[in-house]
Order: structure tokens, then C-alpha cells, then sequence
């Protein structure tokens, strides 16, 4: 997910971002499991900072609601953001314990100084502790500093997803597994029912307009693969 | 790839809502109450960013929520200075050079369209189209439906109204055609084409018929006009282009070349027409029924879209080429015309992909005479089977039930029934984009290796029904054929090394891995040799069987001489592949030995889950298991020193050449390569390419090395400081399959 950046757009409107002076003294804390921190505007601007279009504020709930341990902050002295990530933790498709990275940023001018390393470490490692299996996401195929962070930790790219993001980027899939055994693991199908036509309702009601929805924000390969046992 | 099963989580998501509103609406019958305070209330009891919510609530749904009046969200969100509508009166009239600016306009949005990007911010932002599409306008479909013009029109508003109106309703139907082959065949939504209306109908109750009919009244119509001559024939253009076009796409022509000339004769006439921006607006989208956030309405050059005009129309022009009669009798001269098309620059678009598949596939017949179970039959005979009584098209007419050929003939049928889909696969996956050829032919790897399974089943009721010679291998031991098997595997090796080779392209692979995938690749190709040289050995018997009575069967014995050719040629190939792949693993392997190649720090991977990770698609083979860790750490443990490294590299390449060399001489029937004569020389050239770059870099290292008294370097000791490895990207190799890292002198 968050990976529909504006590409060639720099965040900035004054150029060059000032990079940080002198060393910071940074507190990593969690999102925790409060409702709602008083960060979330914080993050949410954060984020869409390198976004083209912006997510509702429910995705950002949908995440630190439910997975706020998985949200990890890099604050300053002054209790401002600088750095943020966004995770989940869930069962992928009945089979493996799959943590999904969704969202990673830091601030402009505090970039290069390893504070997204650290909050992917914190939040492995938060995750190793729930028990996950594997750890997925995906960021654009030219997003060097992201694919550094995560192939320097031992991600490896799985697949290439042809335009996967609003601005026609193309992605790559990462993946590190934690566990031996995953390829083993079955997964199912999703055993939704089928939707009869007398039951596609017009308008926003269509099931294409969810499906669209969730396609083009790219929070999933919602398009998903054949299914099969193995997958890919 | 149903829909259902891509979209089962929407589905069900869309089946509640759907649900929900339902009952929402039932409320009317139930008399309504303000709840306002009571929602309130309730919600007052929540804290911020509490989300209440039950099982089935997932991700799509949040991301399906938009913040209302978020003009950034809220495709309906009309700005406070800013009208709802565009204020552009569409049935107004227009000067000739307005209206071939809206023309080529409407064609640099159509590219667009055809280019994956959806309709709303294409096509449908025209406020023609837009009022043609209202719902509110029905058969005929005037612009000014809504109210009837007074008197009679001035020439102006004849061009709207005849002239620029035809021109749209024909697009319309145009887009429509093109929408209905594309969906007939395999594609992917987003990733492909957007195939979203957006709530609109692309007008079903106009005939093409009537289309032509309205083509041919404005182009009568601009004849009675006083139009500059040069403006009239930009007019006349644009409206035989759109009505050819029209031809093309419902069948009534295939003049597809036609097309190109018109084009060239609008381009040349673009110039002529002046601008009207206002004839356009992103506001349309406020009225069409989307969730997506509003986006701005795309920007195309003429230049561009005049290319991809021309590019589409060659592409279709070449899939009629590439399934002329002679190359669709061959099914491996059909294989190459598909990866042929799949590498044409740039690659072709959705459309004209869809229009391959729907030529192959459109039908039950590949082409006129051969059906698709003729296809299939025919590709188990030229590789396995040629010259033999079982599998011959004539002993499938042999009815006489104790009659061995009948008894093998329903054996094998009910092989291919199984093996069908998965084969017309090979073909239709090609036709897909790069990184789905990669993904699907992965998901086809466990399905081929169940079809072995069945594959060899059925080689034992063969065997069983018809015993015949079996042949010493190798290494002595007799062994049958097993022709069925033996197909299979073929197939499933060759899909497995595609999607390695697939892999490279892509950039799935980091520099690290190329030892690795390159060793692996390797495996592939030998065990691809040994099992030719197996057919080779039982068709050589089966030859000489018929030498013996020549007058007996001269069909077979032709057979057997072609698939002699046919199987050298596979040979050379596979040969030539595991030759370059061993130098290229002997060289990453040396870089890497040497610390030129690192590897990443991975502090969380363990070696054997990311080999799980690497290898996840090949571990569910159960026949012949793909080298375990273990085995490639071996192989690797071969690998010495510089000195000793590089001169192998340099015999791998010898080798590799060699055989290249060779299988360059074939003929196109030898080698089957009909039809793709040109691709297959530029690909033999950039094979011989490759190899010779993979040569020089390996004596490049030993140079450098050399330099600095480090020939004898091996695993252990390190040239990090010495020399630097890059990686070329894909369009800076001289194959997209072949990665040479190349090699430097660090400056000290
Ligand atoms: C990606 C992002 C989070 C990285 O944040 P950061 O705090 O600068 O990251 P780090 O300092 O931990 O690491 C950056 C790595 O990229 C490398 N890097 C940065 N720019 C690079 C470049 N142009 N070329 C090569 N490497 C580069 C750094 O050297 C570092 O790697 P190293 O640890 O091997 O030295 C930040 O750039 C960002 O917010 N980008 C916009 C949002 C985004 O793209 N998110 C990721 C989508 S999943």
C-alpha cells in the first residue's frame, strides 16, 4: 500500500528539503492501543504527504483501530512526527499469519538517517512476537530507498505487479517469511457467496464501484492470482 | 481466473451492502424519523477513532468509505465559486476548425482509453459524447433532445449536429466493439484496461447500421459545404477513418493497413484545427456514478496518440501475419509467433492482444482446417510420437473396440481432454503482460506437474495395450518411452524456465540471487537434454524400423525426418541455454566468492526460508523435485579460483556457441520458425551477443585480477576493493533473459 507517491513531485514547495541539522534525539514509541491517539492527524498528513490522492480517514482507523501495537512513531524532542508505520496482522486467505506493511514515511528532511529502518525493525520484531508467519507489502519498483530498507532486511521481491498504482506505477511484491514450512501452508479460496444478479444494486451499491475502489487504492493485490494451494 | 474468485471478498462485500440497502429502503414503507438525536447521542458514547464493527467489515469496505465534501474525495463535491456543470452549450455551432480539434482530440482520449486509462477521464469528459450518453437521451440520440431547435440550423450547426454528432455516436459504438472483444478474452481489469461505464450504457439500441448511415449523410453533407479544400478533406478523413474503423471492428473489412493511411492523412491534417478547450471538462464526473476520488481529465499529446494509432492498427496487422494458415499448422511455429507479438516494441496494447486471442480462440479452430484438438495432437506428434501408429489422426477412426489403436486411441483422448486448457494456455498467456506471462505460467507449474501424474498413468495403459520396444538409456537400463510423460514434462520444464528466465526480466532477482537462478536455469535445460536425446534415441529405432519397409508408409517416415530436425534444433537451443546459464552461474558465483557480489545484511532471513521464499512456485513439483538448498550450496562449493573459473567460463561459451552456431543454420521448417523469421535472427544474434559479452567480463576479471596478483583469489580472500559489479537494467542487455554483470576497475 502507500505507494501511489507522486512521482517526480517533490513534498516540499520550497525545493531541496533542509536536510535536519545535527543529530536528533528521537523517541520510538507505539501507536498503541488508546482509540485514537492524538497523532492521527499527524500521521494522516504524514502520509499523504506522498500520496496523489489522499486515503478517508476510516482506512487510517481501519489500521491503528485494529492493529495500533503494529503502528510504530519516530517523535522529536518536541513531540513531533518524523517517522511512522502502519501495519496488520491477519490470517491470508485461511493459511499463513501474513503481517502487511501498509503504510511507511519519514519526514523529508530526516530522510537518510535510518528512522524508517527502525520503525520496520520495531515492528518485525512486534510481529515475530505475534506470531506471524510471513511479512508482505509492496512499494514501487523505483522506490530505491524503500526497496533498500527492506531487501537490507532480508525481504525478497516476489512479484512484478504490472501498474499497480493510481498513477500507473508498477510494484514490486516483497516478502520474508519467518517461519519454515510456509509454502507448505494451504490457503482457500475466499468461500464468499456469489452475488445473483437480482441482487447488484445500482449506483454506489454496484459491487465493480468496490471493487474498483479497492483496486485502485491498492491497499491489496486485491486482484488477487488464480487461486490454487500452492499460490505463488 | 474467474471473476468470482478475484473478487469474492467484493462480492460478498457488495452482496451485504447491497443487502443493507435494501433494507434502508424498506424504511419508506415504515413512515420516516428524524433520529438525529439519538444518533448523537449514541455516537457521543464512542470515543474518537473507535470503530464498531462486525467480522465481514474489511479493508475494501473502509477503503470504499469516502469523507463527503472532501473536494480531494468527493467526486461530487462542488467548490464554492465553481458551478456543478460545464457551461458549454453543446448544441451551439462550430467552425470546421473547431470541430477537427475536437475530433482529433476525442482520438488523443481514445488512445488514452486504450491505453488503460478509464473512460471518465477520457472519452466521456467530452460534453458531446457526455450529452449523447445522458440518460436521459434515448434512440436516436440527438444532442439537443431535451429541446428541439428552432428553424432551420445554420451551417455552423450542421457541423454539430450531423457532422460532429456521427463522429460520436460512431465512437461510442466503437468503444464498445473494442470493450466487447476485450472482455471476451483474458485481461486484467486495472492493470490492463478499465473496463468501468461508470453507470453509462454505451448506446445499445444503435446499430452499426445506422452508424454508416449517419457516417455517409455528414460526409455528403461536408460535399455541400463551401469549405476550404484542404479543411474538407480534413473533415472527410476523420469521418471515412471512424467508419473504416467501425468496418474493422464489427468484420465487415480487415483493411487495417487502410487505417494507417487515413491516419497519416489526419496527422498531416491536425494542424488544421483550433483549439475549444471548453468542449471538454473533468466536471462530467460529478455525474457519473463512481467512487473514486475526482481526477483531472488526461493530457495527450497528438504526437503521441497519432503513434499509438499507428502502433495498435501495425500490431493487429501483424496478429493477422502471425495466424496465417502456414504458421497455425505448426504448433511450435504458432508458440514463437505468440512470444514474437508479446516482444513486439512496445509491447501490444490490450486491444490488440484481445484481437489475437479472440482469432486463436475465438472459435473451436485455430484456423480453417485445424481445430484446437488437431493442435494438440499434432505438437504430442511432432516431439514425441512421429511415425508411430499411436497418436496418428488415423487411428483415432479405427471403431472396432479390440482393436489395440482404438483402445489407445480413447486412452490418449482422455489425456488430452485433461491436458487441453492448460495447453491452450501456453498460448494465451503469452498474449498477456510481462509480469502476468511470469505469475500465470507460475500457477501453471503444479498443474503441469499433475497432468505428469495423469500423463504417466496414461503411458501404462499404452504400454500395457500396445508393449513396445524398450530402449537402453544412458546408462544401460531399458526403459520405454513413456510418450505422454514424456510431452508433459517437456512442457512443464520449459514453463519452469520460462518463469525464470521471466524472472530476470522482471528484475525479480537481486544480484546475489543470479548465482543461484542461473544454476537452477541450468538444471532446467539439462534435464530438457536428456530428455530429447531420450525421444532421439526411440525415434532413430522407430525410423530405422520403417526404413526397413519403405514402401510401407512413406507418411511416417517424412514424419520422422522432420522430427529428427525439429528435435536437433530443441537440442541446440536447450543446449546452448544450459551452457550460457552454467557460465553465467560460474561468473555471479566467482563475484560473489570474491565479495564483488554481496549480499544484503538480511538480519531477519534464514537461508532456508528465503530459499522457501525464492523457490515457493517449483516446491509443489512432486515429479523430479527441483535441487534442494543443500544441493546448491554444493554447487557452489565447485566454483575455485579466478584463474580456474574464468577459463571454464570461457569453455561454457565456446560451447554455448557452438551450438548456437549450429542451430542457426536451420531452416525455418527445420527449426520451426515459419512466420517469425526475422525474430528468430535478431534473437540468435543477441544470443551470440551475450555470449560474447559474458566472455569478455570473465577476462576483464582476470585482467584486473591479474593486474593486481589475484588470479589464484577464491572464496575467502576479496577483490571488493579492486573491482565493481553493475547489474545492467533489462533495456541496456542485449537480452532481456540474459543478465552479464559488468565489470570495473575501482579507482583507487
Ligand atoms: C522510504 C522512506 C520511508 C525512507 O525513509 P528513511 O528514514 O530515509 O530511510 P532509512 O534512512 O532507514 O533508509 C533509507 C535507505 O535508502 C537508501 N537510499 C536513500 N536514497 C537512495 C537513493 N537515491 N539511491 C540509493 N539508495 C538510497 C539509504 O542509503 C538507506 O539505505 P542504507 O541503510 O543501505 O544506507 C522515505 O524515503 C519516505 O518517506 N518516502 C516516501 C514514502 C514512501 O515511499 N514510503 C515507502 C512505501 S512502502
Amino acid at each position: 500500500m502507500s505507494g501511489n507517491s507522486k512521482h517526480a513531485v517533490n513534498d516540499t514547495p520550497n525545493e531541496q528539503p533542509p536536510v535536519a541539522k545535527g543529530h536528533v534525539e528521537l523517541r520510538y514509541v507505539p501507536y498503541g492501543a488508546e482509540k485514537e491517539s492524538t497523532y492521527l492527524p499527524a500521521i494522516r498528513q504524514l502520509i499523504s504527504k506522498d500520496l496523489s490522492e489522499p486515503y478517508s480517514i476510516y482506512v487510517y482507523r481501519y489500521f491503528l483501530y485494529q492493529w495500533g501495537e503494529l503502528c510504530f512513531m519516530a517523535l522529536d524532542e518536541q513531540d513531533s512526527l518524523i517517522g511512522v508505520i502502519v501495519c496488520k496482522l491477519e490470517p491470508h486467505r485461511g493459511g499463513p499469519m501474513r503481517g502487511y506493511i501498509a503504510m511507511l514515511a519519514t519526514r523529508s528532511e530526516y530522510r537518510g538517517q535510518g528512522i524508517a529502518t527502525k520503525l520496520v525493525r520495531m515492528a518485525i520484531d512486534r510481529m515475530i512476537e505475534m506470531d506471524a508467519d510471513e511479512i508482505a507489502l509492496e512499494t514501487e519498483v523505483d522506490n530505491t530507498p524503500s526497496l533498500r530498507i527492506y531487501e537490507n532486511l532480508g525481504f525478497l521481491r516476489t512479484k512484478r505487479l504490472h501498474r499497480y498504482y493510481l498513477n500507473g506505477n508498477t510494484a514490486f511484491r516483497l516478502i520474508l517469511y519467518l517461519k519454515p514450512g510456509i509454502p507448505y501452508k494451504p490457503t482457500f479460496p475466499p468461500d464468499y457467496p456469489p452475488l445473483s444478479p437480482s441482487e447488484q444494486g445500482q449506483g454506489l451499491m454496484d459491487e465493480d464501484l468496490i471493487a474498483r475502489q479497492a483496486a485502485l487504492m491498492r491497499i491489496e493485490d486485491v486482484r488477487g492470482e488464480t487461486h490454487d494451494v500452492t499460490g505463488s | 481466473m474467474t471473476e468470482d474468485q478475484q473478487h469474492g471478498s467484493f462480492n460478498f462485500a457488495a452482496h451485504r451492502l447491497a443487502q443493507e440497502a435494501r433494507q434502508a429502503l424498506s424504511f419508506g414503507s415504515r413512515g420516516v424519523k428524524d433520529v438525529t438525536a439519538e444518533f448523537a447521542t449514541a455516537a457521543k458514547q464512542l470515543q474518537p477513532g473507535q470503530l464498531v464493527k462486525d467480522d465481514y467489515f474489511t479493508l475494501f469496505e473502509a477503503v470504499g468509505a469516502l469523507e463527503i465534501m472532501d473536494p480531494k474525495m468527493d467526486s461530487g463535491c462542488v467548490p464554492e465559486d465553481d458551478s456543478f456543470e460545464a457551461e458549454f452549450d453543446v448544441c451551439r455551432g462550430l467552425e470546421a476548425a473547431e470541430i477537427i480539434w475536437i475530433l482529433d482530440e476525442l482520438l488523443c482520449l481514445e488512445a488514452a482509453w486504450h491505453d488503460g486509462y478509464p473512460l471518465s477521464q477520457t472519452v466521456f469528459t467530452s460534453l458531446h459524447v457526455d450529452r449523447l450518453l445522458s440518460p436521459d437521451n434515448n434512440a436516436p440520440y440527438n444532442l439537443h433532445y431535451d429541446r428541439r431547435p428552432a428553424g432551420d440550423l445554420s451551417n455552423d450547426e450542421q457541423l454539430v449536429h450531423i457532422v460532429l454528432r456521427a463522429y460520436c455516436l460512431a465512437l461510442i459504438k466503437c468503444s464498445q466493439l473494442v470493450l466487447h472483444t476485450v472482455q471476451s478474452q483474458n485481461f486484467y481489469e486495472e492493470e490492463d484496461f478499465v473496463t468501468h461505464l461508470f453507470g453509462r450504457e454505451l448506446l445499445p439500441k444503435l446499430s452499426t447500421d445506422e452508424c454508416y448511415r449517419l457516417l455517409d449523410d455528414a460526409l455528403r453533407f461536408i460535399t455541400t459545404l463551401n469549405l476550404p479544400a484542404d479543411t474538407s478533406e480534413a473533415l472527410k478523413a476523420r469521418l471515412a477513418f471512424r467508419r473504416n474503423y467501425l468496418a474493422a471492428l464489427i468484420d465487415d473489412t480487415d483493411d487495417w493497413p487502410d487505417l494507417i493511411a487515413r491516419m497519416e492523412v489526419i496527422d498531416s491534417t491536425n494542424s488544421l484545427g483550433r483549439p475549444l478547450r471548453e468542449a471538454f471538462s473533468d466536471k462530467v464526473q460529478r455525474q457519473l456514478a463512481t467512487s473514486t476520488p475526482p481526477r483531472p481529465m488526461l493530457q495527450v499529446s497528438w504526437k503521441d496518440a497519432y503513434a499509438r494509432w499507428t502502433k495498435m492498427c501495425a500490431g493487429i496487422i501483424e496478429t493477422e501475419r502471425l495466424t496465417s494458415f502456414w504458421i497455425c499448422q505448426s504448433p511450435h511455429c504458432l508458440q514463437r509467433a505468440m512470444w514474437a507479438f508479446s516482444y513486439l516494441e512496445p509491447q501490444p496494447n490490450t486491444f490488440a492482444r484481445a484481437y489475437l486471442q479472440d482469432r486463436l480462440f475465438g472459435s473451436d479452430r485455430i484456423t480453417e482446417d485445424v481445430s484446437h484438438f488437431d493442435l494438440l495432437l499434432t505438437d504430442i506428434r511432432d516431439l514425441v510420437l512421429a511415425g508411430d501408429p499411436l497418436a496418428d489422426p488415423d487411428s483415432f477412426q479405427v471403431e472396432l473396440p479390440s482393436d489395440p489403436r482404438h483402445q489407445c486411441s480413447r486412452h490418449i483422448e482422455a489425456f488430452m481432454d485433461k491436458a487441453f486448457e492448460e495447453y491452450l494456455n501456453v498460448y494465451r498467456m503469452v498474449c498477456q503482460n510481462r509480469c502476468r506471462i511470469r505469475r500465470t505460467f507460475t500457477q501453471a507449474i503444479p498443474i503441469m506437474d499433475a497432468l505428469e501424474t495423469e500423463a504417466i498413468r496414461t503411458d501404462e495403459e499404452l504400454n500395457r495395450l500396445a508393449p513396445r520396444e524398450a530402449m537402453p538409456n544412458k546408462s544401460g537400463a531399458k526403459v520405454q518411452l513413456n510418450p505422454l510423460t514424456t510431452w508433459t514434462k517437456f512442457y512443464k520444464v520449459q514453463i519452469m524456465a520460462r518463469t525464470i528466465q521471466l524472472g530476470f526480466e522482471t528484475e525479480i532477482y537481486l544480484p546475489d540471487e543470479l548465482c543461484t537462478m542461473y544454476w537452477l536455469l541450468s538444471v532446467f535445460a539439462h534435464h530438457q537434454c536428456s530428455r530429447i536425446e531420450a525421444i532421439e534415441r526411440h525415434l532413430l529405432v522407430r525410423t530405422l524400423s520403417l526404413l526397413d519397409h519403405p514402401q510401407q508408409n512413406s507418411r511416417y517416415a517424412a514424419e520422422c525426418m522432420a522430427s529428427r530436425d525439429w528435435l536437433r534444433s530443441l537440442h541446440l537451443q536447450w543446449d546452448a541455454t544450459r551452457m550460457m546459464a552454467l557460465a553465467l552461474w560460474r561468473l555471479c558465483g566467482i563475484l560473489m566468492a570474491v565479495r564483488i557480489i554481496e549480499a544484503p545484511k538480511r538480519d531477519f532471513a534464514q537461508d532456508q526460508l528465503l530459499y522457501d521464499a525464492r523457490m515457493k512456485p517449483y516446491l509443489s513439483v512432486n515429479n523430479e523435485p527441483i535441487p534442494s538448498l543443500q544441493d546448491l550450496d554444493r554447487a557452489r562449493q565447485n566454483i575455485k579460483s579466478v584463474e580456474v573459473t574464468c577459463k571454464s567460463i570461457e569453455m561454457d561459451v565456446k560451447e554455448a556457441k557452438a551450438h548456437l552456431a549450429e542451430v542457426k543454420m536451420m531452416s525455418p521448417e527445420q527449426a520451426k520458425y515459419v512466420g517469425t523469421e526475422e525474430q528468430w535472427k535478431r534473437e540468435m544474434k543477441q544470443l551470440e551477443t551475450t555470449c560474447v559479452a559474458i566472455a569478455v567480463q570473465a577476462s576483464q576479471l582476470m585482467r584486473i585480477a591479474g593486474k593486481h596478483g589475484k588470479k589464484g583469489a577464491q572464496e575467502g580472500d576479496s577483490l571488493k576493493e579492486t573491482v565493481e559489479a553493475s547489474i545492467p537494467p533489462p533495456e541496456k542487455r542485449y537480452h532481456g533473459w540474459w543478465v552479464v554483470p559488468q565489470l570495473k576497475e575501482r579507482k583507487m
